[in-house]
């Protein structure tokens, strides 16, 4: 299990900084007996990386609010049945994708019901993002966002096992073995979709390859 | 190999999940096949299309935003949980005769019937001093609010009927009351409670349903504008600072949005006062914002505030041209 994260990219396998020695392990003890301190030290340890996921999934700061919190209310539900058999990053990750695919699934059924959205329904992913780019020349800024658009629409018509192992893979950086373990399938089940999500992404967006 | 194979084979290899075996077939492929070097030329043209996507780099208020609503939801869940425990200890707390624990479920049985014959309802409420009073308003509420004396407000929520709100108080007994938000005694009880009660969700709660208020009356505008400066909360402030945007921009919005942004206050509430004193910046903001530029202990305050200030300072030179 661990050398499944190890693979794992950008992703980390350890939290975002450096931990004394056992301290992540007396957090997560600490946790178990109700320590509300611990378990918000604990949150704090990986919240900006889940959050960083999760807006690569929905794309609007709202969603992302949503699927923040229920992966962490999960986790605070759960977190005294964690035993310790698996990193403790491999079970809050495996809490991430299970949230982030019943999201995809339910917004594929209400995509379906309610047929396509707009252009103006665009999600608001300019406020998702710290504003750290100096404003350049306008005309490209606006070509380069109808192509950002464009990506995301084409994103959003994958199902949801082929976004996830796409995001997962392409713009987070993980091996496809690593993803079949947080996915709970297998490698071979991976490729099958990544191959799928980039042909299907090769079709979409065909006028501008 | 066929070239169907050698697509798939190519997708794995361009994301380096391919053995050296299978990299040698690919290469053998290619030297005799032209349409799969067109592909392989197209397959490079969509990655490097799909770095056209931006890093999705989380802002601070939205990391700050998140964090305080796990907190609210983790509170609430544990005061549910409390509940739960402590009516499980007591059941568990009785002896295990099943004769004792049918006792105890006839008395509190008989318990409810009680309170519920005391605390029936009445036609007339009569004022006692205290809380909130409500003068009288024929027809709106479901219950008659002639000179209500409010103890406790338990929930507030957004009624199914379209603009209406209900919220449940303590009273003499607990009720319901339903109503719309354009009439004046519900929009009282929600201002009252924004600005004064002590349980944060409630006060988040009566923001919400103010939310579908006219945000331009005066009594709203000032209870968001007084939130926004001064509620406890940083989660109810940063709630009233998402309607205050969306105000008629007054010195007074300009006010509250600077006493917001003061050092000290939560950082993600500072970063969403920036950003909607940004959209507003003029000459007024600017010498707040110079401020804010070069002494702010945030770097991101700093950066955005140099951005609006630089901004300002070009559309002066270009009008003194």
């Amino acid at each position: 299990m661990d050398g499944c994260l190890s693979l794992a990219g950008q992703i980390p396998a350890a939290p975002s900084r450096e931990l004394a020695a056992g301290e992540e392990e007396r957090l997560i003890h600490q946790a178990q007996r109700g320590d509300r301190a611990a378990f918000d030290a604990l949150v704090r340890l990986y919240d900006k990386q889940v959050l960083r996921l999760v807006l690569k999934v929905v794309q609007s700061p709202d969603e992302a609010r949503d699927l923040y919190q229920e992966v962490f209310l999960k986790v605070y539900r759960s977190l005294g049945r964690f035993r310790f058999e698996a990193r403790f990053s491999t079970w809050l990750y495996r809490v991430v994708m299970n949230v982030c695919y019943d999201h995809l699934r339910r917004q594929r059924s209400r995509e379906e019901v309610q047929g396509p959205t707009t252009e103006d329904d665009q999600p608001e992913y300019f406020h998702t993002v710290a504003d750290d780019k100096p404003e350049g020349d306008p005309e490209r800024t606006l070509h380069s966002r109808e192509i950002r658009q464009r990506i995301q629409r084409a994103l959003g018509r994958l199902g949801p096992r082929e976004r996830m192992v796409f995001e997962l893979r392409h713009f987070q950086g993980l091996k496809l073995r690593a993803i079949g373990e947080l996915c709970g399938t297998s490698e071979e089940t991976a490729k099958n979709s990544l191959f799928r999500a980039t042909q299907k992404l090769r079709l979409e967006l065909s006028d501008l390859v | 190999m066929s070239c169907k194979e050698f697509e798939e084979r190519l997708t794995l290899g361009q994301y380096d999940e391919l053995s050296g075996e299978d990299r040698a077939a690919l290469d053998a492929h290619l030297e005799t096949c032209s349409a799969c070097r067109a592909y392989v030329e197209q397959a490079k043209k969509l990655r490097a299309l799909l770095s056209e996507r931006p890093s999705s780099e989380p802002s601070p208020e939205l990391l700050a935003q998140c964090r305080m609503a796990l907190d609210e939801a983790i509170d609430r869940e544990l005061s549910q949980v409390s509940w739960k425990k402590l009516f499980r200890e007591l059941w568990a707390g009785m002896t295990v005769l099943p004769a004792t624990r049918v006792s105890w479920a006839l008395a509190v049985l008989l318990f409810g019937f009680g309170l519920g014959w005391t605390l029936r309802p009445h036609v007339n409420l009569t004022p006692a001093g205290g809380g909130t009073n409500i003068p009288t308003q024929a027809g709106v509420a479901t219950p008659d609010m002639s000179n209500m004396r409010i103890n406790a407000i338990t929930q507030v929520e957004p009624s199914p009927e379209k603009g209406q709100v209900r919220i449940t108080v303590d009273a003499e007994r607990r009720m319901t009351l339903q109503g719309s938000l354009d009439d004046p005694h519900i929009r009282k009880v929600l201002v009252d409670a924004l600005r004064s009660y002590s349980n944060a969700g409630i006060r988040r709660d009566s923001l919400d349903a103010l939310q579908e208020a006219d945000g331009n009356h005066p009594s709203v505008r000032d209870a968001l504008l007084y939130a926004l400066e001064n509620d406890p909360n940083p989660g109810v402030r940063l709630e009233a600072l998402r309607t205050v945007r969306r105000m008629t921009w007054t010195p007074e919005v300009q006010k509250a949005l600077t006493h917001a942004i003061a050092p000290g206050n939560n950082p993600g509430v500072r970063v969403a006062a920036l950003d909607v004193l940004v959209e507003h910046a003029n000459q007024t903001t600017l010498p707040m914002l110079q401020r804010l530029a070069s002494d702010d202990s945030n770097p991101y305050v700093r950066m955005k505030s140099l951005n609006a200030v630089r901004k300002l300072e070009g559309e002066v030179s270009g009008e003194l041209r």
